[in-house]
């Protein structure tokens, strides 16, 4: 929640969480740049510029496989979820690590030309109609701008300026500029390896991805609610526990996150204002709904952040039949209060034999 | 809806939580450090080609002859270059040295530059403008010229200058786009056969009847292909015309 922008509003976590991804990247560069080389006993070495290209490419590539790994097992897992608060900046850090592969690149292979080394980049190779010897670089290309896009647009104040639903789809260029990277890995030094276990790191990095993916869409699906007609069946009332939520799929692809605070329902938008995080994921901290992504907070009732903040999401009715807990699939405009639904109380126990009544 | 502890950002992580997140920490900082390893110790060896700055500058005197790529016939060598060994040359970067070649083109000439090599392929870097070529006092004796036939080979079309060390690795296809602008800047294209050719691996690869090799060749530069072409033996270098016709990639 926000009601001035800062620059970054850094707290103790995110240092962390910076501390510990650069401290990932500089383990990687360290050791592929200064100790594979003396394993690597060759007879002459690597040119440094082409191994330096291949240490800040190979880095990014794995970068970028955490980062896509981090969502769906954060969808898989909720402890994943811290990993997934500041992977922003991991974003920006691939960025500048793609961009240094880039130059290492350009100023050696497009270097000492007669042409400029920009133009020879697009030019060089014109081998459109094969796939061997396909002109790769193009795929890194666009990768780069992607990335570089994702990292220009990372700040909340274009999160804010775009809003946050074209923000969330302009961030999905990561998944193109993961497949472009594939490509342009494919084509480019899988073809020219001897050794394949490069090759095998990289099909056991982009399996991971994948394989996520696939599993975090199957837990999410396998837990959709059933639809029956304009209502929307939640769950039953006894599945509901004090302060967390349970999330209904409604058929219109929106999620609505239905709460149970203080022995009373109420339902909001699942996806939070700030990123869309899942709010039906957190929970009620100081009787206010906790994204469990970054800690914007909302009143349950009203989808309102506590003031001095402005956030708001939009608001659903609710009713229980017959022990059922059903939402009302049009969502009301953000910030609209509802009452709360109270839970009927449990009917009182039968006594067990001979226990008094 | 679990009890798992929850995280909240610009609160302290709970404690159940901390023992886990301390352990992805660890996690993604060893699991990056052992792909850095793994992926820096699969390279490739890079071959043998280098520069050869120990070996000093060398100047030698011979005919310049245009293949049409610049080629020198020593006449007069020193005591590593000896008479009768014929080169490829090359000026600095990307840049062949045709325009300072063609005028000399059956004369005698002294060049002088640093040498590139890799095994039996050797190519010279010359220095800038007269200092590294220019004509010599004396009449130019005849270079052998002995056709071989028509071959079929099988290897890969390079740009001479990277595979002979300007680059290593300076081979392959990640590095095809900086072979074609070598060959675009008039550097020789070298032919590597996947086997020895007349007691050579590495040919001088032109296009038909003393041309410069076809564009159309340049879409097969680092591939591995199989092409027929007639093998001339000039001075001690082999030449081969491409017919770039029959060229087949080869799996």
């Amino acid at each position: 929640m926000s009601v001035k922008y800062t620059p970054v509003q850094w707290n103790r976590n995110k240092w962390i969480y910076d501390a510990v991804m650069l401290a990932g990247v500089a383990a990687f560069l360290w050791v592929f740049l200064y100790v594979t080389p003396d394993v690597l006993n060759h007879e002459r070495a690597i040119n440094p510029q082409i191994h330096n290209a291949r240490a800040f490419g190979a880095c990014a590539f794995m970068m970028l496989t955490v980062i896509l790994c981090i969502g769906p097992a954060a969808r898989l897992d909720r402890r994943f979820l811290p990993l997934l608060y500041n992977r922003r900046h991991f974003g920006v850090m691939t960025a500048f690590v793609a961009i240094t592969h880039a130059g290492y690149i350009l100023n050696w292979y497009f270097n000492f030309s007669s042409s400029d080394k920009y133009v020879g980049l697009l030019y060089a190779n014109s081998s459109f109609g094969q796939i061997a010897g396909f002109p790769f670089e193009l795929f890194g290309i666009f990768a780069l701008v992607c990335l570089l896009i994702l990292a220009a647009t990372s700040h909340d104040f274009w999160l804010k300026f775009l809003t946050p639903p074209v923000w969330k789809r302009l961030h999905y260029l990561i998944y193109a500029a993961y497949f472009s990277v594939a490509a342009h890995i494919s084509l480019g030094i899988l073809q020219d390896q001897q050794n394949h276990l490069f090759t095998l790191l990289f099909m056991a990095g982009a399996a991971a991805v994948i394989v996520l993916h696939v599993a975090a869409w199957l837990s999410e699906r396998s837990e959709a609610a059933a639809k029956d007609g304009a209502w929307a069946e939640v769950a039953r009332v006894g599945d509901f526990r004090e302060g967390f939520a349970k999330i209904a799929k409604l058929a219109n692809g929106e999620r609505v996150a239905v709460y149970l605070m203080e022995g009373q329902l109420s339902a909001i938008s699942n996806a939070c204002a700030h990123q869309n995080g899942p709010l039906g994921e957190g929970k009620i901290i100081d009787c206010l709904v906790t994204c469990p992504w970054h800690g914007f907070q909302y009143d349950v009732r009203s989808g309102r952040s506590p003031a001095p903040f402005t956030e708001m999401v939009p608001t659903y009715r609710l009713r229980i039949v017959e022990d059922m807990v059903e939402v009302h699939p049009d969502a009301n405009p953000p910030g609209t209060y509802v009452d709360p639904v109270p839970v009927p109380a449990p009917a009182d126990p039968l006594p067990e034999e001979g226990t008094p009544a | 809806m679990s009890e798992k502890p929850f995280f909240v950002g610009y609160l302290p992580a709970p404690g159940p939580l901390r023992v886990f997140l301390l352990a992805a920490c660890m996690l993604v900082i060893a699991g990056l450090g052992t792909a850095g390893y793994l992926m820096g110790a699969a390279q490739d060896d890079p071959g043998p080609g280098a520069f050869r700055f120990d070996y000093g500058r060398q100047t030698v005197t011979g005919v310049v002859e245009m293949t049409p790529y610049p080629v020198i016939h020593v006449t007069e060598g020193n005591d590593r270059i000896k008479p009768g060994d014929s080169f490829m040359m090359t000026a600095g970067g990307k840049s062949g040295v045709d325009s300072r070649a063609m005028p000399l083109n059956g004369q005698l000439a002294q060049v002088s530059g640093i040498v590139l090599e890799r095994g039996d392929l050797y190519m010279m870097q010359l220095r800038g403008g007269r200092n590294g070529l220019r004509a010599a006092e004396g009449d130019a004796p005849a270079i052998p010229i002995e056709p071989q036939g028509r071959w079929q080979l099988t290897g890969e079309i390079c740009d001479g200058k990277c595979l002979a060390g300007a680059m290593r690795p300076g081979r392959g296809l990640a590095h095809k786009a900086c072979a074609n602008l070598c060959l675009l800047g008039d550097v020789p294209p070298i032919f590597v056969s996947s086997q020895p050719v007349l007691g050579s691996e590495f040919l001088l690869v032109t296009g038909p009847d003393g041309t410069r090799l076809p564009r159309d060749a340049y879409d097969y530069v680092a591939q591995f292909i199989t092409a027929e072409g007639e093998i001339t033996k000039r001075g001690d270098l082999l030449v081969w015309e491409i017919d770039v016709d029959t060229i087949e990639v080869t799996e």
